[in-house]
């Protein structure tokens, strides 16, 4: 188990220095649908599945798919991957970063107490501390959530209006 | 506005303060507050012609998010230090204070006053009438939620200042939507002194505040009028709505026998049973600052005649789109004084 935890934060520490060190989003964004991956099987290993599997959803499934999209409307035709030398340097610094910082802060760094599902709160009450609270939300929250929806549906049409004339607008004539 | 658009943004208006009004969770309340400035952005923002008018509408946003924010902290510095969401529950004095902050930010009040009279000139007369009224309720309903925690002295202070400055900001006006503005600060003013005390007497102010507001503004839409210069001549298009417009004025100043004198005597009368009779003195007195604007437009629009020629005479092709209630709001802001006691039965 620890063998699988160190072998997915390796995993992951390499797709995201690919991601920083890269020259092209196209290829960014294979390295953060990766990086991203690694992290979500981090969080399996430390006890959050159920928070692992919402980021799955909502960030590679979500994010991801709107940020590719908007890279292949806006890239340039022809995406240079990792050079030579110059990307090579780049990433040997980032990993001599990283393992500086956490050697500097190893002390104050921890994940102690991360899969602890109740947690005691100032002897007044207990807070449940995993995040399958939010799975409440969608059953005994449902009015909240309902409201919630239509918020972000409000503010939906209320951005599509500030921005509809084209230099006449609310916004743009500012 | 693309109609889809207009159903969602009007009825997202009605709902935020529905459901800041009927909650008892403070998230609810603030989510009932973000759901109604979200919704009246774009509805100030519709006309960008000139440069008052495109920066009325950020300046409204502006000071509301920040009110939202603020608001927001001080929820949860309360959930901080008590431990719950109710607002119906006494809240420690740090939250209160900032609670008291956040919500004068969103009336209007001084010292936070200065986004309200450029922000009702920059908007059309609708809006106006509903940034005045409508958008009052949802921070004016959770003041008198919280009204015990709250600092009498800190709110009677806020309330003088507002009087003051309703007062003496509107004497050099001569717009009359910024009149508007400068007299709902004062309105206001009077609607927060009474807040610790009797939270009946401040909703009936409340109640008399929008009957008057909604016909003055009402009145100036009818008579298309904006400038003390175009209400000069305004009574060609309609002298009836002229002579009650100096009914209304009367009222707004809050001279007997009018609707406006009901909530300022029971006010004073209130103050004055809790030994806080200078406080009463001082703001009679600053009524009259307002009164002084109010009687300076009733006099150039109802009672003197603009110079012209001797045959002058009413305009002879009138407008069609008559409001049908107007009538009655004119009838409930001049005459409701000696039914007083049924408000204080029902109130």
């Amino acid at each position: 188990m620890v063998f699988f935890m160190f072998l997915f934060e390796v995993c992951f520490v390499f797709w995201i220095i690919s991601v920083a060190s890269g020259p092209s989003p196209y290829y960014g964004v294979v390295g953060l649908v990766f990086g991203a991956v690694f992290g979500c099987l981090m969080l399996v290993g430390v006890g959050g599945s159920f928070i692992s599997l919402v980021l799955f959803l909502i960030y590679l499934g979500g994010m991801l798919v709107v940020f590719a999209y908007s890279v292949a409307l806006t890239g340039d035709p022809y995406p240079s991957a990792w050079r030579g030398y110059v990307d090579l340097f780049c990433m040997v610094s980032y990993v001599l970063f990283v393992v500086g910082a956490v050697m500097y802060c190893f002390d104050e760094w921890s994940l102690e107490g991360y899969g602890d599902v109740v947690m005691d709160a100032s002897g007044l009450f207990s807070v449940r501390m995993d995040y399958v609270g939010v799975s409440w939300f969608y059953y005994y929250g449902c009015v909240m959530f309902l409201i919630a929806g239509w918020g972000l549906l409000l503010t939906l049409f209320v951005v599509l209006d500030l921005v509809r004339g084209l230099a006449w607008g609310t916004i743009r004539s500012i | 506005m693309n109609p889809h658009a207009n159903m969602i943004i009007m009825s997202s208006l009605i709902l935020g303060p529905m459901i800041t009004i009927t909650s008892s969770h403070w998230v609810m309340a603030w989510v009932g507050l973000e759901i109604n400035m979200l919704a009246i952005i774009p509805l100030t923002g519709q006309t960008t012609t000139t440069h008052e008018q495109f920066e009325a509408s950020i300046k409204y946003f502006l000071t509301q998010a920040a009110a939202s924010s603020l608001l927001l902290f001080s929820i949860i510095n309360n959930v901080w230090n008590t431990g719950q969401f109710d607002i119906t529950q006494p809240t420690n004095t740090l939250s209160s204070t900032m609670m008291t902050a956040a919500l004068t930010m969103k009336l209007g009040l001084a010292p936070f006053h200065y986004w309200l009279p450029e922000t009702l000139q920059g908007t059309t007369t609708m809006m106006t009438l509903i940034l005045t009224t409508w958008q009052k309720l949802a921070p004016l309903t959770l003041l008198m939620m919280i009204n015990q925690s709250l600092n009498t002295s800190l709110l009677v202070t806020l309330s003088l200042l507002s009087m003051m400055i309703g007062g003496w900001g509107g004497l050099n006006q001569t717009q009359l939507r910024k009149i508007m503005a400068f007299s709902s600060i004062a309105h206001l003013g009077w609607m927060t002194m009474i807040l610790t005390l009797s939270t009946k007497l401040t909703l009936l102010t409340f109640y008399t505040y929008i009957t008057l507001t909604t016909t003055m503004l009402l009145t100036i839409k009818l008579l298309e009028t904006n400038k003390m210069s175009t209400a000069m001549t305004s009574w060609t298009k309609s002298p009836m709505l002229n002579a009650t417009m100096m009914l209304n004025l009367m009222s707004l100043a809050g001279l007997p026998p009018l609707t406006g004198f009901m909530p300022k005597w029971l006010i004073l009368q209130e103050l004055t049973k809790n030994h806080m009779t200078i406080i009463a003195a001082t703001s009679a007195i600053l009524s009259l600052l307002s009164l002084f604007f109010y009687i300076r437009i009733a006099y150039y629009s109802t009672i003197t005649l603009p110079p012209n020629m001797t045959n002058y005479s009413q305009q002879w092709r009138h407008k069609n789109q008559q409001k049908p209630y107007l009538p009655l709001m004119i009838i409930t802001s001049s005459m409701l004084t000696p039914i007083m006691p049924t408000f204080m039965m029902i109130l």
